[in-house]
């Protein structure tokens, strides 16, 4: 009697294990699903914004920069000095 | 119609009946159970499986495919998201009676359509058929605009994510990258030739759905395999020098109204490829990606290479030591018969020194020269330079070029293989071969994809050989040389040029006024770093056409930025000047 008691107590805390656990199962796989999303979302955006520097950084937009800006231009041979060592 | 008469009568033939109505429930009963049994036993895993699939939804999850980058970062290929603006035309309406919300609509159909890059009336058109309730209203659409256009708040309007190539350099890396098709697979270039590494592994979520006619998850799930993500691939390429070359090869193409120009720029140290390029190209991120300048030419195109193989095939004297630099060779009035046929010069040279023949590119002094080598030793060297072989880079469609058994060579076929005729071989073959001379006589593996495995190189000349040929292709660059062009501020530059008559494919024999003009050159000449071969194919004849004077200014100018940005030390003899307190062009800086 006692062994059948005692066997029915772990039986329901068994049971009550798996609901539990298969819940938990559930909210990580929720959250596991959110994340993933962001991920998706994040890698997106750095992928727009690595396309976005490689337009800015493109040498012709540089080179436009510093002639308009900065009103820099490329050396003839007569401006360039070479460093002796 | 029978009559019953009595009582018994009517159970008797009731009896019969019910034995008829058992036999019949009894047969059903066996056909069920046989079918229970046939289905129990017989088909129990293919109505589970069949079961899973209706209460399970298996959703695949794409990985992002790898990126392309050149040697310093700079990206060259990328998956970006774009959208597919969708309309359901059973939901999207426009009309309403009340006038203020008429015109609400009205202005949002126009905003709508601006942003869709569309008509009013397409849109109408579009959303005419109000049965459909899955059209397409514009694809490749930016993720700012979609953003855009559901903030507009359409019953109706939803967007359908996918993911596209995006190829931000277009023309200039457009063969090197290539492209890939509308599945998503590389079709040409590193994306072909990476395309298992770039596209990384599929992933699966397993959903139990329930039970309508419209599927819907309920949640829970059975299982979850995440996605790989591609590799990225970092190319050898330099993305500043790769503009540089396709910049210099536009206007070099231009200039000379020719077909076609290809460049090919070698770190001559590691045999990394630098920069590889063609005028003209193809925008990969266009739809029509067909037609002829498709093809990464430098590695798919052959040509004959002409007096680029004189130094050689000098080579080859020099080595079985049958000549010296300073050996007289007479090329006489500038033509010289031989075995029946003319073997002819530009000019008129005379009895000149053995360095002086390829100075001044004479093709009769190669002959004479070639006459002291037997055909197995000069086919042998060419092979050594890695002609008629693939460079091993392996990128699609490289082609190795013919390089024909010496043994079914006759003596002028030997003779004319001597300045590069009856041959032929690829741009990026030749920059290898070049290699030699700026490695001691070492020829260099070449690559595309960034590695760190060292390279073993292979010992084609004996050092004493490349230091002679290296110091008669510094003079190819004088200013009596037939490459003075390609000469560059500061720095001792040396190299060969070609001028190959084209195939006339009419007539047959070689054609009077199709050229292809080329030059490979390193530099600089005290310490070699970088290998560079030009090839401008049929310049129009009557603008130029020599290979010094079509090739020559693109190696100045690309070759001038690589020592630049490479920090290379000047050696040229415009640093002596300034080094001995004469009057130069530049000025002394001391650190």
């Amino acid at each position: 009697m006692k062994l059948n008691l005692i066997l029915f107590v772990v039986l329901i805390i068994c049971a009550l294990t798996t609901v539990n656990f298969k819940h938990l199962t559930r909210n990580n796989f929720a959250e596991l699903d959110v994340e993933s999303k962001k991920t998706l979302d994040l890698k997106d955006q750095q992928t727009m914004l690595r396309i976005e520097e490689s337009s800015e950084s493109r040498i012709e937009i540089i080179e436009k920069t510093a002639k308009h800006k900065l009103n820099m231009h490329i050396p003839n041979q007569k401006e360039k000095k070479f460093i002796i060592r | 119609m029978i009559k019953i008469k009595s009582r018994r009568e009517y159970f008797e033939l009731s009896r019969a009946r019910r034995r008829i109505v058992l036999i019949f429930m009894l047969g059903m009963f066996i056909v069920l159970f046989a079918q229970a049994v046939k289905l129990a036993a017989f088909e129990k895993d293919k109505l589970q499986e069949a079961s899973r699939q209706r209460q399970h939804r298996e959703i695949v999850l794409l990985p992002y495919r790898g990126k392309i980058l050149d040697r310093n970062g700079s990206l060259l290929a990328e998956s970006t998201p774009v959208y597919s603006i969708m309309a359901d035309a059973a939901l999207v309406n426009f009309k309403d009676v009340d006038p203020t919300n008429q015109a609400k609509l009205h202005k949002k159909k126009k905003q709508l359509a601006n942003l869709l890059k569309l008509s009013t009336m397409d849109l109408d058109r579009k959303l005419s058929n109000r049965k459909k309730r899955d059209v397409a209203l514009r694809k490749n659409i930016a993720p700012d605009t979609k953003i855009k256009i559901l903030k507009l708040k359409i019953s109706g309007i939803s967007s359908n994510k996918v993911y596209k190539r995006f190829y931000p350099e277009n023309g200039p890396v457009a063969h090197i990258v290539g492209f890939t098709g509308s599945d998503g697979v590389g079709q040409e270039g590193i994306e072909m030739l990476m395309n298992e590494s770039l596209a990384g592994k599929k992933g699966k979520i397993r959903k139990i759905i329930d039970g309508k006619k419209t599927p819907r998850v309920i949640g829970e799930f059975q299982s979850i395999k995440l996605p790989k993500d591609g590799a990225d691939i970092r190319l050898t390429i330099d993305l500043r020098l790769q503009n540089e070359a396709y910049n210099a090869l536009q206007k070099a193409v231009e200039k000379y109204e020719a077909i076609s120009g290809s460049a090919v720029l070698l770190d001559a140290k590691t045999g990394e490829v630098l920069a590889m390029t063609n005028y003209p190209s193809f925008n990969p991120n266009g739809y029509n990606k067909v037609g002829e300048f498709i093809k990464n030419r430098a590695v798919t195109d052959v040509f004959e290479p002409g007096s680029i193989m004189k130094p050689i095939s000098l080579a080859a004297a020099l080595e079985r030591k049958v000549v010296n630099i300073n050996t007289l060779i007479d090329t006489g009035k500038g033509a010289y018969r031989y075995q029946g046929k003319f073997i002819r010069d530009t000019h008129a040279h005379g009895e000149i020194a053995v360095k002086d023949v390829i100075k001044v590119s004479s093709n009769i002094g190669s002959a004479k020269i070639s006459e002291k080598v037997s055909s197995n030793n000069l086919a042998a060297m060419y092979k050594k330079f890695g002609y008629g072989i693939k460079t091993g880079i392996n990128f699609p469609g490289e082609v190795s070029g013919t390089l024909r058994k010496h043994t079914t060579w006759k003596k002028i076929d030997h003779s004319r293989a001597s300045y590069g005729y009856g041959m032929n071989s690829t741009l990026i073959q030749t920059a290898q071969a070049y290699t030699v001379f700026a490695n001691d006589g070492k020829l260099k593996p070449i690559s595309l994809i960034k590695e760190n495995d060292p390279k073993i190189s292979k010992r084609v000349l004996s050092p004493n050989t490349t230091k002679a040929i290296l110091t008669i292709l510094e003079s190819v660059t004088d200013d009596e040389g037939t490459g003075s062009k390609a000469r560059v501020y500061g720095y001792r530059v040396a190299g060969k040029t070609g001028t190959t008559k084209k195939i006339d494919e009419i007539n047959g024999g070689y054609s009077k006024d199709k050229y292809i003009g080329t030059f490979v050159g390193l530099g600089p000449v005290s310490n070699p770093r970088f290998v560079m071969a030009i090839m401008i194919d049929e310049p129009l004849k009557k603008k130029g056409y020599y290979g010094g004077t079509l090739a020559g200014p693109v190696f100045s100018r690309v070759m001038s930025k690589a020592f630049e940005w490479y920090s290379i030390n000047a050696d040229g003899s415009e640093i002596k000047d300034i080094q001995n307190n004469k009057e130069g062009n530049a000025d002394k800086i001391k650190l």
